[in-house]
């Protein structure tokens, strides 16, 4: 697939360039500031863009908001978002919109080859991928307590599984059980947490932003 | 007009008997007219004493000069004994005078200090000031300082790992050995970074070798070639040689990132209560002391009762300049 990367780091930009040219993708721009970013993809928009959260002139969340952006401007292009930590909020101002092909992960994940390939793929697949650690956070929380207590282990894992970007069948797959298990389990967070039955709004997403929400 | 008036008497008091200086406050009115009130005694005691003075030189000038013209005074011929008693009786009158003239010019002060000086209530008022201001520019510095340690160890040594950690993924997947030997580099890299990131957090020579030989390793790090002269007398408290060290390691960053510099003077010197230490560039100057990196220093360096000073005139040279009491 045809790739830009945005990241502030020469070395690591460097690194990922040759790690993906290396998996036979091609990477039509590397850059290092958002306003860069958004100028490549203005001349020529690629399949998928993996984006860092900070980067220069403030260091604070300057490549979020180029991948908002860039989801309204280009809604066809996926995006990858990298984050130094966990930031439950931003993974959520990013699901907000759109989850069709969108990704939020800790930048370590990166070190992971296979994992940070297989994201890229689900994204540009139109999938969702979200970082296991950000799910692990947050159903650790207990601010939902009145909720999420109502699940039960399995209920909760198979939310953990469906919160990373899991298809049923990649679910089933992994826990050994059939789709249809799946498909029961899912059903019932979803009754537990309330969440509306219509076909306007994906509720596997409003289950996992029922967590960020707060 | 009784402040101008009061201001007018502190500066001739205090550049003819080195008396009080102005205070920043200026003078309260009231006190202006409660001090010229009492000055006007003093006044006419001096003048008194300085009409003794005259009156005094004037007899002695007219006595002398009637008897070299071979006249009486007061009905005396001039001999020795009589010449001799005058004289005695003359120079006791005369320090008698003079011990006045000095008393008064210590009533002068006096008064000054009394009336137009500071009173202690507003010394400590402005000192708590002062505590505050440090006070809370030390937490600020604190904090900026744990910020910029944090981009640190994320823009450099975080980076480096995940490379590492890529190279070994990458490695793995094609049993590589030349993306092995890689990966290695560059884990030896980032111990490497590991070491500098922590040398710029604290420098731990600085308390096993103190400031002079922290502060060449620094130099020997630096692009720009640093010339150290000097050295300070006696070791100074952990906190002024820290805050001594952090201030030239500020100003050679700042020259070697921003001001183009070729060279660098470092020079280190110690009097009985003050440390100085000063950064000489001969950069393009135009540095701000209210930029963020000399901003925080001066405040940390406020802290300590110090001063910095920035002098960085555009075309430079730029010379910054922390003094510390170190009695």
């Amino acid at each position: 697939m045809r790739l830009m990367i945005a990241e502030d780091s020469a070395l690591l930009r460097a690194g990922l360039v040759r790690l993906l040219v290396d998996e036979g993708h091609k990477v039509t721009a590397a850059v290092g500031d958002a306003d860069a970013l958004l100028a490549a993809v203005a001349a020529g928009p690629p399949d998928v863009i993996v984006v860092d959260v900070r980067m220069p002139p403030s260091h604070t969340d300057e490549g979020l908001r180029a991948a908002l952006r860039l989801r309204s401007e280009h809604p066809q292009v996926g995006v990858l978002v990298l984050s130094q930590y966990v930031e439950p909020r931003y993974a959520a101002e990013l699901l907000a919109a759109d989850t069709r092909g969108v990704g939020y992960l800790l930048k370590d994940r990166v070190g992971r080859v296979e994992e940070f390939l297989s994201a890229l793929e689900r994204v540009h697949g139109g999938g969702t991928v979200f970082d296991p650690e950000v799910v692990r956070r947050l159903l650790a929380r207990t601010r939902h307590t009145d909720d999420l207590d109502l699940l039960t282990d399995r209920e909760r894992i198979v939310l953990t599984l469906m919160a990373q970007g899991c298809t049923n069948a990649a679910i089933a797959q992994q826990l050994f059980i059939s789709r249809s298990a799946v498909e029961k389990h899912t059903n019932a967070v979803f009754d537990k947490l309330r969440l509306p039955r219509d076909d306007s709004t994906n509720r596997r997403v409003l289950a996992v932003l029922r967590f960020l929400g707060g | 007009m009784p402040v101008r008036l009061a201001e007018l008497e502190q500066r001739r008091v205090a550049a003819l008997l080195s008396g009080g200086a102005a205070s920043p406050e200026g003078i309260e009115p009231r006190r202006a007219v409660s001090y010229l009130w009492c000055r006007i005694p003093v006044g006419l005691l001096g003048g008194g004493a300085l009409f003794l003075l005259a009156a005094g030189g004037w007899t002695v000038a007219s006595g002398l000069s009637h008897w070299l013209a071979g006249h009486d005074v007061d009905g005396m011929a001039p001999s020795w004994p009589v010449a001799g008693y005058l004289l005695t009786a003359g120079l006791l009158l005369l320090f008698l005078d003079l011990a006045g003239l000095a008393a008064v010019a210590e009533l002068e002060r006096w008064l000054i200090c009394r009336f137009l000086s500071p009173d202690e209530m507003t010394r400590m008022r402005r000192r708590i000031d002062e505590l505050a201001a440090s006070r809370s520019g030390i937490v600020e510095a604190v904090d900026a300082e744990r910020r910029r340690i944090e981009r640190d160890l994320h823009d450099g040594l975080q980076q480096r790992l995940i490379v590492v950690a890529m190279l070994l993924g990458r490695a793995r997947r094609k049993n590589s050995e030349e993306l092995f030997r890689q990966a290695q580099t560059e884990a030896e890299q980032a111990l490497e970074e590991l070491r500098q990131v922590a040398w710029r957090v604290y420098p731990a020579s600085l308390d096993q070798l103190g400031l002079r030989e922290a502060l060449a390793v620094d130099a020997e790090r630096s692009p720009i070639p640093v010339h150290i002269s000097g050295d300070l007398t006696q070791r100074p408290t952990p906190a002024i040689e820290t805050a001594a060290y952090f201030a030239v390691r500020e100003a050679l960053t700042n020259s070697a990132k921003h001001a183009g510099a070729t060279r660098i003077e470092v020079a280190m010197s110690q009097d009985t209560d003050v440390v100085r230490v000063s950064v000489r560039d001969d950069g393009r100057g135009g540095a701000d002391p209210a930029g963020p990196g000399l901003a925080g220093l001066a405040r940390r360096i406020a802290a300590l009762d110090g001063r910095l000073t920035v002098d960085s005139p555009l075309g430079g040279p730029t010379q910054v300049v922390a003094e510390l009491p170190c009695g």
